[in-house]
């Protein structure tokens, strides 16, 4: 099993694409980077808003910017794929095993599935639509303030744990 | 010069952030580089998108109270920008790249100040009364954050063939990718005429009194 995984999220590919032309994965890293901007630019701008920053702003108007940041987030799924996928070529040592064993990056990837978690809260719940529905001036409901603080901390811890990351240990 | 960058490096400070296996040092400096990053590029960005016509509903006015916020990040990223300089200044500050990192930041800077005072201490409405070129400024700033994002991320490379390459390459397919991501839009917009846009267009009109004040 570990085997088939180590050779199938190694994908040589990706690897030899990256040995060959180094460029390859400062390009992908600069694209995580911006992919993150767009997610947290606009997510963010959500969540503050929920939460009654800027009332003014009618919660409607704001979801039409989340398009962008639906982008950036498949942006950073692509480029930390191939992260993954190409870690040899890089540190020497298998993607697979650095998800194995770094408990960063761990870490990381669970508040992840946990924002996705509470993204489908949202819209679970009816607090999306009920959000819609807010008038400038207007409070959201508990529930979705709950949500918008759930979303700033995961994503705030996502950013934070991604960046030690490097720093964790990868032993086989 | 270089005696001082180097008594700086070696210094008891830079050595124990640099050395240290504490990720709290080193590491967490490293992650509040990012967490700040995030902030000013994510929210001046989406006031950018906004400006260059994303979401014509959003009322212009409110976004105001983004920009202290934005600044916040600017100073979480000027502080620990200069904690990581202080760890590695050979490294840095021989490095043409790292100039190039500071100019596009320094002119990010401007653009957001101009689109904060033309367009918000102005007090436009709508996209009506937009001040010639905001939108320009705003495009400006997009791209200046992008260089400033790849400045940073080639600063890990030691030899200037490859930042070239890279940078070259990040300039290449962020093109492709904005031509794509052009071409995708205005196929959806054929596809799905913009009878939703236009009634929330309306809807602006609407709330603009109550935005303005």
């Amino acid at each position: 099993m570990d085997a088939l995984l180590t050779s199938w999220l190694r994908w040589p590919s990706v690897e030899r694409l990256i040995i060959d032309h180094l460029w390859v994965w400062g390009v992908c890293q600069s694209l995580h980077f911006v992919g993150m901007v767009l997610l947290i630019g606009t997510v963010g701008m959500l969540d503050l808003r929920l939460l009654g920053f800027a009332k003014e702003l009618p919660v409607a108007a704001i979801k039409k910017l989340i398009p962008w940041g639906v982008f950036g987030f498949v942006l950073c799924l692509v480029t930390g794929f191939i992260f993954v996928a190409g870690m040899y070529a890089n540190i020497n040592v298998p993607g697979y095993i650095v998800l194995k064993s770094d408990v960063f990056l761990q870490i990381k990837l669970v508040f992840v599935l946990l924002a996705g978690l509470n993204l489908l809260a949202f819209y679970a719940t009816g607090m999306s639509k009920a959000a819609d529905r807010l008038q400038p001036g207007e409070q959201a409901p508990r529930l979705a303030k709950a949500i918008a603080i759930a979303s700033i901390f995961l994503w705030m811890g996502v950013m934070y744990f991604a960046r030690l990351i490097p720093s964790g240990k990868f032993q086989p | 010069m270089l005696p001082l960058l180097e008594w700086i490096e070696n210094s008891a400070v830079s050595t124990a952030l640099r050395d240290s296996p504490n990720v709290f040092l080193y590491p967490t400096i490293l992650a509040f580089h990012t967490l700040g990053l995030a902030v000013v590029v994510g929210f001046s960005s989406a006031v950018a998108l906004r400006i260059l016509g994303v979401a014509p509903a959003l009322p212009l006015p409110p976004l105001r109270k983004f920009f202290p916020l934005m600044w916040v990040g600017f100073w979480v990223n000027a502080t620990s920008g200069v904690l990581l300089l202080l760890i590695e200044p050979t490294k840095f500050l021989t490095m043409v790249d790292f100039y190039f990192k500071l100019l596009a930041i320094v002119g990010a800077v401007f653009c957001m100040r101009w689109l904060y005072r033309r367009v918000f201490l102005a007090g436009v409405a709508g996209d009506a009364s937009l001040p010639p070129g905001a939108k320009f400024v705003s495009a400006l700033l997009l791209g200046l954050w992008l260089g400033a994002i790849t400045g940073g991320r080639l600063t890990a490379y030691d030899d200037t063939h490859t930042q070239w390459v890279t940078a070259i390459a990040t300039l290449v397919v962020s093109a492709v990718l904005l031509a794509l991501g052009w071409a995708a839009v205005r196929v959806w917009r054929i596809v799905h005429p913009m009878k939703g846009e236009q009634r929330h267009g309306r809807a602006v009109d609407e709330l603009a009194p109550l935005a303005q004040r």
